[in-house]
């Protein structure tokens, strides 16, 4: 029973950082239709930022951190608008879907690349900024670690949503999601709006890169499969709803630690994409999805 | 045209089968033996990608269970060579269809999603099924027996040849044909497609399976190139390739397939050797400013989409002349010429070639379609479905809500079979929401809708319209990328009752429903004045013929009803005299008419009845000079308070 209690934290923890990485496409998809093939690249150059800074791999460390977050999540802004600018804005204007797919992953295979060129090609320790002790919780262990990256995604999604509800930069956002044609004619700048959300949208994935870097290992080859599996966890929640992501990271976090357990960790990666499939099988817009009617 | 095309095809099959005795390498042999076993994968792939314009990146993991299946089966169970491609085929083809019936109901980005996560489950399973796979160690696989002989490198290469070109005739057969016709259909006007009848989710679950049989074959076939495989090769990058290659060749065109195939598999030799790729760099960035430089004198492109390419390949050049290694930069390198592709060279090499060709000697691109069927007027109409008396259509209380909006509130009608019934109301008071919850696109909150004795609402909009509903469309929805005749031919699809098989075969019976579907097609193109267009590409039309193309369109489903969402909009006074001649002519043949239309003139001069919606509601239903003259009518229209509006209209 503890055994199980532990496996369910660890994919907690898990499961908020594919919600985050979920929020990232959402913020995206809501403004553009589009979506960053090369998110869990954004995760690890957030990372691999964070570590440069806070770590000891080249020359640092140079803060701490907590004061490392804030420049990490601006580096993220930047590499998302940029992004938006090479990879996806010119695909808008041509609309071709076939295009921003294959940019954003051409993108993400020249960012990992060039990580591997930095960084090397071996996995990183990341240093901890707590204690590693495992705390007693109802009789299982979790890690001081775990419990920050929970209350930081929530954090972080509630901040982004307030953000979007309250502000008027919010406001146009919102309008560009509900339809670009009349924001653009009511004088927003939907070219801009859409650039914005790719920042955030990065801003979001490394933050979570930082986040989980302590937990796990860090290196150039650790964003992929967690871009993949997020995106499983938007479509399982559903494109559009914020419960939705919540609750289909943690589906997705706890079945992966409890299957790398009982069954192989070989196999962890199967059952989220497996569900994936199925999800798409039975209500295609997602568990918490609203299905969309398309006026001809 | 077509004796070059020929002569051109031939010459590339004397030289590929003339290649070993003159290579006598069998580096070089097995180099282009895998150019051919890529091409196989790729006509396959550039069916969804370029046809159905779907984008997998599933297809190295089809590859790979195309691969294994074939290596298991010998490695396992020593089966014969024949047996284990033909296993490897329909295993490949069943894992396409598993892959396609769910991820295939979503459209958009979904499918690349799911289509990866799919990839990295078979790497996984590959990796990990070690009973089976041999996991990470991979299988060695000898030289396939054929007739108690085991097979030399260059005999080989000729059964891969003979693979390759017989997946050509097939596939090229397959997208000629009315399936193919499809495919592109679906691409252009999803919509418009389900209304003709021609479902759009079955025939992408088509493509995608006769896709991923492609990859299977593919796949066994390089097991047996290779003679040794593994699971890594099967990844991410591969998948990305193999993109490129489609979209780098030149989509819908079999040889942009062999040009793609080719160019990747030529990259990683063009990309380990650091003084070539120097070479290339420089070259590259000559031809791209070069280019720039004339484009922009000749004041085509403004200086800033110039910028781009110039800037990006100069940089390149000079990044190729800081490189100590290229190995490590291969990724990097590979990651720019995708961005390059998918901007600068969007219609791939082929496409680019043919343009080129386009503007030296135009009409000659469009000498192969223009060996068109001549029409005439006996094949126009078809003998007519049962012909129904009394009411062909009844709608009961229709109830169609979005939200809190009803957009119907409980609407009857009645459409009497045999009339051309016109239905009226002012902007948004849901004529056209009545339309398409009579075709399906919409399933009605309540009520139900009766089509000649059956019920039909909630039935999918494509088995509607099989049924015998036809229908055009307020903004029009043709198949662009189409000519006129295709379109009509997509219109014809119920038509054919050959499967694939009689398609690949090139059967009597497919050929004998081809020709008399295109006399068909012509003939009605004729009747609404189009056969100049033949094969004028549909959005190339003016904006007045293609609304006749679509009423064109339409009769071609040999409907017994047939609604016109707003046919005159747009239309010039003489188009319009034109078009009430052919809607009287439609009647004339039996087929009943729903009319939508904002030209009172029309509609009062040609409705046998005419129903008035507003708000969702119906306020009136009579005689053409009956609902001039209702109160209520005219109160929608010209507006006054309910009491003005009793006092009797001006005639």
């Amino acid at each position: 029973m503890e055994i199980l209690l532990q496996l369910v934290f660890s994919g907690v923890a898990l499961g908020m950082i594919y919600a985050v990485i979920a929020f990232g496409y959402q913020l995206t998809f809501a403004t553009s239709g589009t979506l960053n093939f090369g998110q869990g690249e954004a995760l690890m150059l957030g990372a691999m930022v964070g570590l440069s800074l806070a770590g000891k791999v080249l020359g640092g460390p140079y803060l701490n951190y907590w004061l490392m977050i804030p420049l990490v999540m601006v580096f993220g802004l930047l590499q998302g608008a940029l992004v938006e600018f090479v990879g996806v804005r010119p695909a808008i204007r041509i609309k071709s879907e076939f295009g921003w797919i294959m940019s954003t992953i051409a993108l993400a295979i020249i960012f990992k690349n060039v990580a591997e060129n930095i960084w090397g090609k071996d996995d990183l320790k990341f240093p901890s900024p707590v204690s590693e002790a495992p705390l007693k919780f109802l009789g299982a262990n979790v890690l001081p670690m775990e419990i920050i990256i929970v209350v930081g995604a929530l954090a972080l999604m509630a901040a982004v949503e307030i953000f979007n509800r309250k502000s008027i930069y919010g406001k146009a956002v919102v309008a560009t999601s509900n339809d670009r044609d009349a924001a653009g004619l009511m004088g927003i700048n939907t070219r801009q709006v859409i650039t914005f959300s790719y920042a955030l949208s990065s801003m979001t994935a490394a933050f979570a890169g930082v986040l989980i870097a302590p937990v796990t290992l860090t290196g150039a080859t650790m964003g992929s499969v967690l871009g993949l599996k997020a995106f499983a966890v938007a479509i399982i929640g559903g494109l559009n709803s914020g419960i939705g992501i919540i609750v289909g990271g943690l589906i997705l976090g706890i079945a992966e630690t409890t299957t790398g357990f009982y069954i192989s960790t070989g196999y962890k990666d199967v059952p989220g994409l497996v569900l994936l499939l199925l999800v798409l099988a039975v209500k295609p817009a997602g568990l918490f999805g609203k299905t969309a009617i398309k006026k001809v | 045209m077509r004796k070059l095309l020929a002569a051109a095809v031939l010459l590339g099959v004397v030289s590929l089968a003339a290649y070993p005795m003159v290579a006598q390498n069998s580096y070089y042999i097995h180099l282009v033996e895998t150019i051919m076993i890529y091409a196989v994968l790729l006509f396959g792939l550039d069916i969804v990608v370029g046809y159905t314009g779907q984008v997998s990146l599933g297809h190295a993991g089809l590859f790979g269970i195309g691969s294994y299946v074939a290596g298991a089966l010998l490695f396992k169970l020593g089966v014969p060579f024949l047996l284990a491609v033909s296993a490897s085929i329909a295993i490949t083809a069943c894992f396409g269809a598993v892959l396609a019936l769910p991820a295939l109901r979503v459209t958009g980005p979904y499918l690349a999603m799911v289509t990866l996560a799919f990839g990295t489950i078979i790497q996984i399973l590959i990796n990990e099924m070690t009973f089976l796979t041999e996991g990470p160690l991979g299988i060695k696989v000898p030289k396939p027996t054929m007739l108690g002989h085991k097979l030399t490198e260059m005999e080989y290469y000729y059964v891969v040849l003979v693979f390759m070109l017989l997946s050509l005739v097939v596939v090229d057969r397959i997208v000629r044909s009315h399936l193919g016709r499809a495919f592109e259909a679906l691409r252009d006007s999803p919509v418009a497609c389900d209304c003709m009848g021609v479902s759009v989710y079955r025939y992408k679950v088509y493509a995608f399976v006769v896709s991923a049989g492609m990859a299977g074959l593919a796949g066994a076939l390089y097991t047996y190139s290779e003679e040794y495989i593994s699971p890594n090769t099967y990844n991410f990058e591969l998948t990305v390739l193999f993109l490129l290659a489609v979209i780098m060749g030149g989509r819908k065109t079999r040889s942009g397939a062999l040009v793609g195939a080719t160019v990747v598999v030529l990259l990683p030799s063009l990309l380990a050797d650091l003084q070539l790729f120097r070479i290339l760099a420089v070259a590259t960035a000559a031809v791209a400013t070069i280019s720039a430089i004339y484009l922009g004198a000749t004041k085509r492109k403004s200086p800033r989409q110039l910028a781009t390419p110039v800037v990006g390949t100069i940089g390149m050049a000079v990044f190729s002349f800081q490189l100590e290694s290229i190995t490590d930069w291969r990724l990097t390198i590979f990651g720019f010429m995708t961005l390059f592709i998918v901007y600068y060279l969007q219609d791939g090499i082929v496409g680019w070639l043919r343009k080129a060709l386009g503007r030296v000697a135009p009409g000659a691109l469009h000498a192969r379609r223009a060996a068109a069927a001549a029409g005439d007027s006996e094949h126009v109409w078809t003998p007519p479905r049962r012909i129904a008396s009394g009411d062909l259509l009844d709608v009961r209380a229709i109830l169609m809500q979005f939200g809190g909006l009803k957009a119907l509130d409980r609407v009857d009608l009645r459409v009497t079979a045999g009339t051309i019934h016109g239905l009226i109301g002012p902007n948004g008071s849901g004529k056209s929401t009545m339309m398409n919850v009579l075709t399906g696109i919409y399933t009605p909150t309540a009520g139900e809708v009766m089509f000649d004795g059956r019920r039909i609402s909630g039935g999918s909009p494509a088995d509607i319209a099989r049924s015998g509903i036809a229908r055009t469309f307020q903004n029009v929805q043709l198949f662009g990328e189409m000519t006129a005749l295709e379109n009509v031919l997509v219109g014809l699809h119920h038509t054919f009752r050959s499967n694939i098989a009689e398609v690949m075969l090139h059967a009597p019976r497919h050929r004998r429903e081809e020709s008399a579907a295109r006399l068909r097609a012509a003939s009605l193109l004729d009747f609404v004045g189009l056969q100049a267009f033949q094969n004028e590409e549909a959005r190339n039309l003016p904006y007045g013929k293609q609304r006749l193309l679509e009423i064109a369109r339409a009769l071609a489903l040999d409907p017994s009803l047939i609604l016109l969402d707003e046919p005159a909009a747009g239309l010039t006074a003489p188009d319009i005299k034109e078009l009430i001649e052919i809607i009287r002519k439609i009647k004339e043949h039996g087929m009943t008419v729903i009319l939508i239309e904002h030209h009172m003139d029309v509609v009062m001069s040609i409705s046998d009845t005419v129903t008035v919606l507003d708000f969702g509601q119906k306020i009136a239903s009579g005689k053409p000079s009956e609902i001039q003259n209702d109160p209520r009518v005219v109160e929608a229209y010209l507006g006054g308070s309910g009491a003005d509006a009793i006092a009797p209209a001006p005639a």
